[in-house]
């Protein structure tokens, strides 16, 4: 692949980001009165923080500034959540974590829709309906059904002598392994992702498995699978990266829900208590990981797919 | 004749797609009830009768009373005033940003696309849900302020199809035989291609953003710290509010979800009806 293509994409990524890194200056400029304003002790800190935000310059001034330090890793100081906390120490641990369960989720829903788009693909299933209305529910439905649903299916067992009173198993409505795995799976099927996952695979499939080129590999002997399944990264590649805004979206929502310390629970958080350096910091890091998986998914299909160069180079 | 003949397109339309045009009556009811509900003059506060709590299902209250004895059905029609009236909204601010944008990207092409489809993919790029999460933070809690986000920030989706539409269609052979019979730009771009091309395409994507705003403001109301909250109904509040108060079969624990769920499908099926048409258009 050529170095000018993967250059091009960098400067996509990184113009794209600096964009989104203005928008949300924007928002927070545009809003009447300042920051300050919200601080019980705000009018004694007027001076010093009104030099140390910048608020006195202008916008562009105040992006520049902004993005700079960004690059640096300095996102600035927390106001209410853990005031006087630098932002990155306070979102570095949990952002891990974070991302961790963002990208199992995302495997699982990939394999998983394609499994269930393999074993069907081009024929009527009994599957098919059932995925799409399960698949549709937005992900607070599912984990409010399924979490409530597991407790009391768990006490009523317990109730009846069937299972021994819990201690070795914790209820699913405490925190621990058992609800960030829940988070995970809500998320790989909630809100449509798995639906929409095995919808494309199925396309690609069924138009991988009518193309000339299978017809010729079958017609050498040829196995199958490498072809098909060289051929299924682009389309898959592109549903991964067109949903990674919506995975971002729903763990926010599915951390909150089920109490789990990550970096959604915090910008929840920070979004209640108006504590704009942090909500801003959590919102730039959740915009910078969606421009890096258009990036990824980019370059990827580029790397698979050698129409995609030829075309691009043109 | 005029009047016999809508019953039977309406049969035909039935016959040939029946899950879809029940889904649409469903919707149709949604809507109506969130309309009047907006009419309607409700206290919440006077409405509590804690002597006819937890009311089983009968001919005085269909699906019983909650806990402070209040009917269920009758918050649960309530509760569509949050979402009916501000879901219209953020359609049509989707509909104003998003149609002259991606058409005129996709019609013009060159510099102003690049410009034009840039603005779109910076606000993709934060995440939908943050990106509302932020604007209440910052301009307050506002229920018709929380509608126009939406529709700002589901607006690069829409752009981005509308575009697409118009930009595979604008050397068409009925575009550049148009174009030969001097028929002005301006009436190719809105009356071909826009209106008589994508207008089902359009319509697909204003529904899926109606359904969208239902479960951002079900989820905000569920979680509690945004959206409405108790005394108001929401479908979202009603479900988290009456979970520790009854048992798990009582109909105000099941009835939030069941309802919730089902107009969700509902919606799903219409955009994708929609949608399915598209493909002949």
């Amino acid at each position: 692949m050529s170095l000018r293509l993967v250059a091009h994409r960098l400067l996509v990524f990184a113009v794209t980001l600096m964009g989104a890194v203005g928008l949300v200056l924007l928002l927070l400029w545009l809003a009447p009165g300042d920051p300050i304003d919200l601080l019980p002790n705000g009018e004694e800190l007027r001076p010093v923080l009104t030099q140390q935000w910048e608020l006195d310059r202008p916008l562009p001034v105040r992006f520049v500034s902004y993005f700079g330090r960004a690059l640096h890793g300095d996102l600035g100081t927390s106001l209410a959540y853990r005031p006087g906390t630098p932002v990155a120490d306070v979102i570095a641990g949990p952002a891990m974590r974070s991302m961790v369960w963002l990208l199992t989720a995302l495997v699982l829903t990939m394999v998983w829709g394609t499994w269930l788009a393999w074993a069907s693909a081009g024929r009527p299933s009994w599957h098919r309906k059932l995925v799409q209305v399960a698949s549709i529910a937005p992900v607070f439905l599912l984990a409010h059904v399924s979490v409530n649903g597991i407790d009391v299916l768990t006490l009523s067992l317990v109730d009846r002598g069937i299972i021994p009173r819990p201690g070795w198993f914790p209820l699913p409505s405490e925190p621990g392994v058992f609800r960030t795995a829940l988070a995970i799976v809500l998320l790989a099927v909630g809100s449509g992702a798995l639906a929409e996952v095995r919808a494309e695979a199925e396309n690609a499939l069924v138009k991988i498995r009518g193309s000339g080129y299978i017809a010729a590999a079958r017609a050498r002997g040829e196995r199958l699978w490498p072809h098909v399944a060289h051929n299924l990264v682009g389309p898959l590649t592109t549903v991964a990266s067109s949903r990674a805004a919506f995975f971002v979206g729903g763990l926010v929502i599915l951390e909150k829900v089920l109490l789990l310390n990550g970096i959604g629970s915090i910008l929840w958080q920070a979004a209640v208590m108006r504590d704009y350096p942090l909500a801003l910091g959590i919102t730039v890091v959740l915009a910078s990981i969606v421009c890096l998986s258009r990036l990824l998914g980019d370059t990827v299909r580029l790397a698979f797919d050698p129409r995609l160069r030829a075309q691009v180079g043109r | 004749m005029r009047a016999l003949a809508i019953p039977r397109r309406a049969e035909r339309l039935f016959r040939r797609n029946p899950a879809a045009t029940l889904a649409a009556l469903w919707l149709l009811v949604i809507v109506i009830m969130g309309l009047v509900a907006l009419l309607s003059r409700y206290d919440p506060i006077t409405d509590v009768h804690v002597g006819q709590a937890e009311l089983g299902p009968g001919p005085g209250h269909w699906l019983g009373t909650d806990h402070l004895g209040r009917d269920v059905l009758k918050r649960l029609a309530l509760a569509c005033q949050f979402f009916v009236a501000p879901g219209m909204l953020a359609c049509l601010v989707s509909a104003a940003i998003a149609i002259p944008a991606g058409a005129i990207a996709g019609f013009e092409g060159g510099w102003i696309e690049a410009g034009i489809r840039w603005v779109f993919t910076v606000v993709a790029s934060v995440p939908r849900f943050v990106l509302l999460l932020l604007v209440l933070s910052i301009y307050g809690d506002r229920l018709y302020l929380l509608a126009i986000a939406a529709g700002v920030a589901y607006a690069p989706t829409l752009a981005e199809a509308v575009f697409g539409r118009i930009e595979g269609l604008r050397s068409a052979e009925y575009v550049l035989a148009n174009r030969a019979y001097g028929v002005p730009s301006w009436r190719i771009l809105w009356v071909h291609l826009v209106w008589a091309a994508s207008r089902r395409l359009v319509a697909r994507h204003l529904v899926t953003l109606f359904g969208y705003y239902l479960v951002l403001e079900t989820t905000l109301s569920y979680i509690g710290g945004f959206g409405v909250q108790e005394p108001m109904p929401s479908w979202g509040n009603m479900l988290a509010f009456d979970w520790g108060y009854s048992a798990w079969y009582a109909p105000q624990v099941l009835a939030p979800v069941v309802v919730l769920w089902v107009t969700i499908v509902a919606i799903a099926w219409v955009a994708e009806t929609l949608g399915g048409e598209v493909a002949d258009a």
